[in-house]
């Protein structure tokens, strides 16, 4: 196994999840431009300086009628033309298979200052169309055409998997739902940070609170969410020069000191019929978390302050806490019991309000998770800062638990 | 002014000081109407046991079901019981953590019923009012040490589930440590962002808001509806135009926190508070904005209709010829793109009388706030917060720093009006060092979203 890198996260900004910019009759082009140029000033860093930059994003082609989102870059700045540029895909894991990407090339010794965006603009259509969309990070054809809300079924069955092998309780994953909301009100760009919510609410059984997919009610869901996410990876060499300019010391910048990266069988009943004999139900998923944390030279999740993972439905939260290793496999429940998820507690998942409270812009999501660990690790996060945290690791999932990504971003 | 100053504390001991005391149970008087029923909604999700008092029992029961319509949730209920002030207000306010008076904007009104809180209610309970803009001093004068000590305004604006901007006011007796608590349990558990602002007429966002909103109302007897609707349009920062933002909130709503302001106040521009004579007018006629069916606009059908202000007639809204307002759809093509600053620079230098009305309304904006800075918040950032969080328009700070401080007080001078100091001081060092001041610094709230591209 590859050693953990020397790759420097120097920060980044967020778009307000909130945003609808297709209200604010905005282009795409401007989505990118504002998360651009919000780092590029929140870093204090010139666009001379960028020397390769990295997009990830699932659909533009369908959700804007847009395709070639490197070259917009050349847009935002008249510094960026002339920049290499590339866009990256995995489904939900597009923005983590892009920062992989550029901190590979910093690695490999190419460049020492790279921009990574995460980006999908979803309002521009209704929810319908927009779930056929989000259909083909399936196997199409097999798993999504003609389906209403098939990932929300897809994730139910993963609930459905859980409670055959082990027991699952709604009222659990009404908790994660609770926490995730509470979380999201002291995040300033969490999309649901106005939103009603407690967990009487999310374990409301009546059509203010509708089933969509077996056990998935719309509770239990993340968001269709318009933003941008841009982040600067640097080499050592680089992140010296540039913590000495805003006056930090080197051991202040966090490093992606971990990562694992998986791909497992495209189809959910594949991915189960694999496990059969597997504790963990999905076990790629499960050593794409183990990797990170040993390529961070972490022995297991003690060593680990937080988590932004990726619940793109309660049930995928569900499944991380003992993939992650918090609790025993099958007794995620424990976690959710003895409070230990919240921002207080002994393994605080999502204090950002996670994909359902914070929001889900598909392809910009696996950054927005890292852009969250790099403000905890750095004492940065504001209202949702979890104390004294050193070490933060993220789970970014394409698809039905096929593509799995995890960083451990962390101080010394 | 030390009640101005906001609250400093990390997350951790915001968390330490929501512990200090519990709140249980909520009385919420005046459940029934907007602000109430919307408030105890609010409060549901964090309060285990929240009160709808009403006049009757059938009010109050109106009010849960307009909570439960309103945030989409029948499990308000839950958490919910009703009454009414006859027969239930003594025994709710006894046991009551918090009780918030929520009555039409009426002092004798929310007088009487303090009368009957301050018999039932515990020594250590703490009781907010609602007020848009009535004096919180006044509103607890001559009564108890306790009820003084306990007594501070909470302001959520309109509809609460939406709009986070919350003002805190305290009197001359509140209990800092009070105010403190309130202003950590608003923030953490409701969601709030909040604004402390002095007991000054309409506080701090109706002030600096409604000021806009009456001018624009005002400018509508010289150029009409249709071009003072477009001038002062999205590009300039808005979501929402303040004209139909007036017919939104209710013109009775608007007068009557306009005239507080103008009978209460005498600042540098006490004018543009004046309401315009044809609004009163029309208002006698049964003109109220959307709850009457139209306002400075109506629809007829599928039809936008607008008024004629002298006439109180109404015209299709196609059939109105405006003149040529090209410098708007360049400025609203570069917001499209994100290009804000550039959008904003083509506005600053747009040649022609009606751009020169614009930038006077956006100049007075802007001037406004700066003037106040001391007088109804602490800085400019309480009044940039509540602008932004509660009126969602481009805070004040935020067009500063759009178009750079020269460019702001040379439009403050066009429009003939003083230039505040903040922001001469900014100019002069802009010039000297060519380096722009930056007004609002908090670095993670998206500015963008405030310059919609129409």
């Amino acid at each position: 196994m590859a050693a953990g890198s020397e790759v420097y996260i120097l920060g980044g900004y967020q778009t307000d999840f909130a945003r609808n910019w297709t209200k604010e009759n905005k282009h795409f082009s401007a989505l990118m431009r504002e998360s651009v140029v919000g780092a590029l000033e929140a870093c204090e860093i010139a666009p001379e300086e960028v020397e390769s930059a990295h997009v990830g994003n699932f659909a533009a082609e369908l959700y804007c009628m847009q395709g070639h989102l490197g070259a917009f870059f050349t847009e935002v700045d008249p510094a960026f033309s002339g920049l290499p540029t590339s866009r990256h895909e995995a489904a939900c894991a597009s923005g983590s298979i892009a920062l992989l990407a550029a901190s590979a090339e910093i690695e490999a010794g190419r460049y020492d200052l790279q921009a990574v965006v995460g980006i999908e603009q979803m309002k521009t259509v209704d929810s319908g169309k927009g779930g056929t969309y989000l259909g083909t990070a399936a196997w199409f054809e097999e798993e999504a055409e003609g389906i209403d809300a098939p990932f929300p079924k897809l994730f139910g069955r993963l609930g459905d998997e859980y409670d055959k092998r082990y027991g699952l309780k709604d009222e659990h994953l009404a908790e994660i739902s609770k926490i995730n909301y509470a979380n999201a009100k002291l995040n300033p760009n969490a999309q649901t940070r106005t939103w009603y919510m407690n967990k009487d609410h999310a374990l409301d059984r009546s059509d203010d609170n509708p089933a969509i997919g077996g056990r998935i009610r719309i509770s239990d869901c993340s968001q269709v969410t318009d933003g941008a996410v841009t982040l600067f990876l640097a080499s050592r060499e680089y992140a010296e020069k540039w913590a000495k300019g805003v006056g930090k010391k080197l051991s202040e910048i966090p490093r992606m000191k971990g990562w694992g990266h998986n791909t497992a069988r495209l189809k959910f009943d594949d991915k189960v019929a694999e496990s059969a004999n597997d504790q963990y139900v999905l076990p790629h998923v499960r050593s794409t978390v183990m990797n990170a944390m040993k390529r961070a030279g972490i022995d297991g999740v003690d060593g680990i302050d937080g988590i932004e993972t990726h619940d793109c439905f309660t049930t995928s939260e569900y499944m991380a806490i003992d993939h992650f290793g918090i609790t025993a496999p099958g007794e995620s429940w424990k976690a959710v019991e003895e409070g230990w998820l919240e921002i207080d507690g002994k393994h605080p998942i999502n204090p950002s309000g996670g994909l359902i409270g914070a929001g889900h812009p598909v392809g910009a999501t696996g950054c927005r998770q890292v852009l969250d660990a790099q403000l905890q690790v750095t004492g940065q996060a504001g209202a949702y800062q979890v104390e004294g945290a050193k070490n933060f690791q993220t789970l970014n999932i394409g698809g039905s638990g096929t593509t799995s990504c995890s960083f451990v971003v962390g101080v010394d | 002014m030390s009640s101005i100053v906001p609250l400093h504390k990390s997350p951790k001991e915001m968390r330490q000081l929501i512990a200090s005391r519990k709140i249980e149970r909520v009385v919420v008087l005046g459940a029934n109407g907007t602000m109430g029923y919307g408030s105890a909604a609010l409060f549901t999700q964090a309060v285990p046991e929240v009160t709808f008092l009403a006049r009757t029992k059938e009010k109050a029961d109106d009010g849960l079901a307009a909570a439960i319509k309103q945030v989409r949730s029948p499990t308000v209920a839950n958490r919910a019981k009703t009454g009414s002030y006859d027969d239930d207000l003594v025994s709710a306010c006894a046991d009551a953590d918090l009780i918030f008076e929520a009555l039409t904007e009426d002092f004798d009104l929310k007088k009487d019923i303090f009368d009957k809180v301050e018999g039932a209610r515990r020594d250590d309970s703490i009781v907010a009012t609602v007020t848009s803009g009535l004096s919180i001093n006044k509103l607890c004068e001559g009564r108890s040490d306790s009820f003084r000590k306990n007594f501070l305004g909470l302001h959520f604006f309109n509809p609460p589930n939406v709009i986070v901007g919350t003002e805190l006011i305290a009197g001359d007796d509140t209990d800092p440590a009070i105010v403190d608590f309130i202003d950590a349990f608003a923030t953490v558990l409701l969601g709030r962002e909040m604004i402390r602002t002095a007991d000054t007429p309409a506080f701090a966002g109706n002030r600096v808001g409604f000021k806009v909103m009456n001018e624009v109302a005002q400018l509508t007897e010289e150029i009409g509806v249709a071009l003072t609707d477009k001038l002062i349009g999205p590009y300039t920062g808005r979501a929402m135009t303040p004209l139909a933002t007036v017919d939104l909130v209710g013109w009775d709503i608007h007068r009557a926190i306009v005239d507080n302001v103008y009978d209460n106040t005498n600042d540098e521009v006490r004018e543009t508070n004046k309401l315009p004579g044809f609004m009163a007018t029309l208002m006698d006629k049964g003109v109220l904005g959307n709850k009457s069916g139209g306002g400075f606009f109506k629809k007829d059908g599928k039809t936008r209709l607008v008024l004629d202000p002298a006439s109180g007639d109404y015209t299709p809204e196609s059939e109105i010829k405006l003149p040529d307002l090209g410098y708007i759809d360049e400025v609203a093509a570069l917001h499209r793109d994100g290009r804000y600053k550039e959008g904003m620079a083509v506005f600053a230098n747009a040649e022609g009388e009606h751009a020169k009305i614009a930038r006077k309304v956006i100049a007075g904006y802007v001037a406004y706030a700066f003037q106040r800075v001391g007088e109804v918040t602490e800085t400019i950032d309480g009044i940039d917060r509540i602008m932004g969080m509660g009126f969602n328009v481009a805070p004040p700070s935020v067009l500063v720093d759009a178009l750079g401080a020269k460019a702001t007080v040379d439009m403050i001078a066009e429009a003939g009006l003083d230039v505040p100091a903040a922001l001469a001081e900014a100019a002069q060092t802009e010039k000297k060092t060519g380096e722009p001041k930056r007004f609002f610094n908090h670095t993670r709230i998206n500015v963008g979203k405030f310059f919609v591209a129409e």
